[in-house]
């Protein structure tokens, strides 16, 4: 149970931080750029909210199949299956989690006051400096609300995981299945056990969320 | 009479045209609402699309017909808008030397003790009144040495009797930087005891001073 547990809290951790690293240029992106295919992307990052997530595995795992572009290369450059392995968990949970990572930050870089940028442009401030100096710690709410977003979707995820990891025990079962298959094997007290700690880290992750959503709202956040 | 604009400007419902010359002096512009003072000084900063010709402190700052624009970043200019627009997690000197790596604290202070901010300097927006936050935005812009200064209504939150001592501060800051001074400005006084130049705006057209003193004579005659 402890090893499950484990290998969610990895995952969730790894996913995060790659979901941060990729979801902010894309937030960006979307929260200042008009230019063609813009609503094209805009759904794709969406998709995973209305997608079943077991289709999302099910193309996930296509995509990194031995006998694919991708899968080739991995296999032979780390001489293990990308199917079936951790970091093809990792690949499905950073898409599966993607609109969760992009869409509080879009919308904390679109609250920054314009004046806040054109302010950036006459003082001289590079595009860099205006990132880092203004646009991120204006956004500060909204980035730290999409890591916690992610964390605690990515623990809960189930579907996505399964099809790509297959619960391989030590490896790729999570603590999500591991609940499932302690109920299939009437496991009660473990199924108990895992479930309280589950709904633990949500409710804490949640709570995190919603008090920086307040104080994101509030000017408070800065002082 | 070195420095040059002439712009044409659809921005909204105005229809902005401005033809000019000055030298590195002290110009205030005024006018109704809406005749398109803010808008001019935002064509000059660079933040709204403008075609046409400017050159400032012989620098081209646009040229339409080569197709070229300098971009806002390195116009080097100062500009104070109504919206001080301080970042609220910084103090009111990291806001002034935001984006500087090299600080010139001996430059630094002198402005602020000539704008009346020394004391505010460790402060956050949030305990800073409207008009102390306007002085702040003031030596932002001005801390840099711009080769022009766009202001737009930059004492309008100054009590009578710092607004007097003001003017003579931003009077002596253009002299020692030689820069033109844009400014707009609804005060009549502003007008009296700065411009060298006074530009009237309406409905989106420009009258300098002497476009204007021609037109008297020509009604005089």
């Amino acid at each position: 149970m402890m090893e499950s547990l484990w290998i969610s809290l990895q995952l969730a951790l790894v996913t995060t931080i790659i979901l941060l690293l990729v979801a902010l240029p894309l937030a960006y992106i979307l929260a200042f750029k008009t230019f063609k295919g813009r609503t094209a992307l805009e759904v794709v990052v969406a998709l995973p909210l209305v997608l079943p997530p077991t289709v999302l595995g099910y193309f996930v795992l296509l995509m990194i199949a031995p006998n694919t572009g991708l899968g080739h290369l991995w296999q032979s450059a780390f001489d293990h299956s990308l199917a079936f392995s951790f970091s093809g968990m990792v690949i499905a949970s950073v898409l599966y989690s993607l609109p969760f990572a992009v869409q509080p930050m879009q919308q904390s870089l679109r609250a920054i006051p314009d004046s806040w940028l054109e302010m950036a442009r006459t003082q001289g401030l590079s595009l860099n400096q205006t990132l880092i100096q203004v646009m991120l710690p204006a956004a500060k709410g909204g980035v730290l609300v999409a890591a916690a977003l992610s964390f605690a979707h990515t623990m809960g995820e189930f579907g996505a995981v399964l099809m790509v990891g297959g619960s391989i025990p030590g490896e790729t079962k999570v603590a999500s299945i591991a609940l499932f298959e302690f109920v299939e094997m009437q496991q009660q007290s473990e199924a108990w056990m895992l479930a309280l700690i589950l709904l633990g880290v949500s409710f804490v992750m949640l709570s995190v969320v919603y008090t920086l959503n307040r104080q994101g709202s509030n000017p408070g956040i800065f002082k | 009479m070195k420095n040059r604009i002439k712009i044409k400007a659809l921005v909204g419902a105005l229809d902005l045209q401005a033809d000019v010359t000055f030298s590195d002096e002290m110009i205030i512009i005024s006018g109704e609402n809406g005749a398109g003072k803010t808008t001019l000084l935002r064509c000059l900063a660079g933040l709204e699309t403008a075609r046409g010709h400017m050159l400032v402190k012989q620098q081209l700052w646009l040229d339409s017909a080569a197709d070229f624009v300098l971009p806002t970043q390195i116009r080097h200019i100062g500009c104070v808008w109504p919206d001080a627009a301080l970042l609220p997690w910084l103090t009111a000197e990291k806001n002034i030397t935001l984006g500087i790596d090299q600080v010139d604290d001996s430059w630094l202070n002198l402005l602020a003790e000539r704008l009346e901010i020394t004391a505010l300097m460790q402060r956050k927006p949030h305990m800073l009144s409207t008009g102390e936050a306007q002085r702040v935005a003031l030596v932002r812009a001005i801390y840099r040495k711009p080769s022009a200064l766009l202001l737009d209504e930059p004492f309008s939150a100054q009590a009578p009797a710092i607004r007097q001592r003001l003017r003579a501060v931003l009077k002596a800051v253009q002299v020692e930087l030689n820069i033109p001074v844009i400014m707009v400005s609804h005060d009549r006084e502003d007008a009296e005891m700065l411009a060298d130049q006074h530009w009237r705006m309406r409905e989106g057209r420009l009258l300098t001073q002497a476009f204007e003193t021609s037109v008297n004579r020509k009604l005089q005659a």
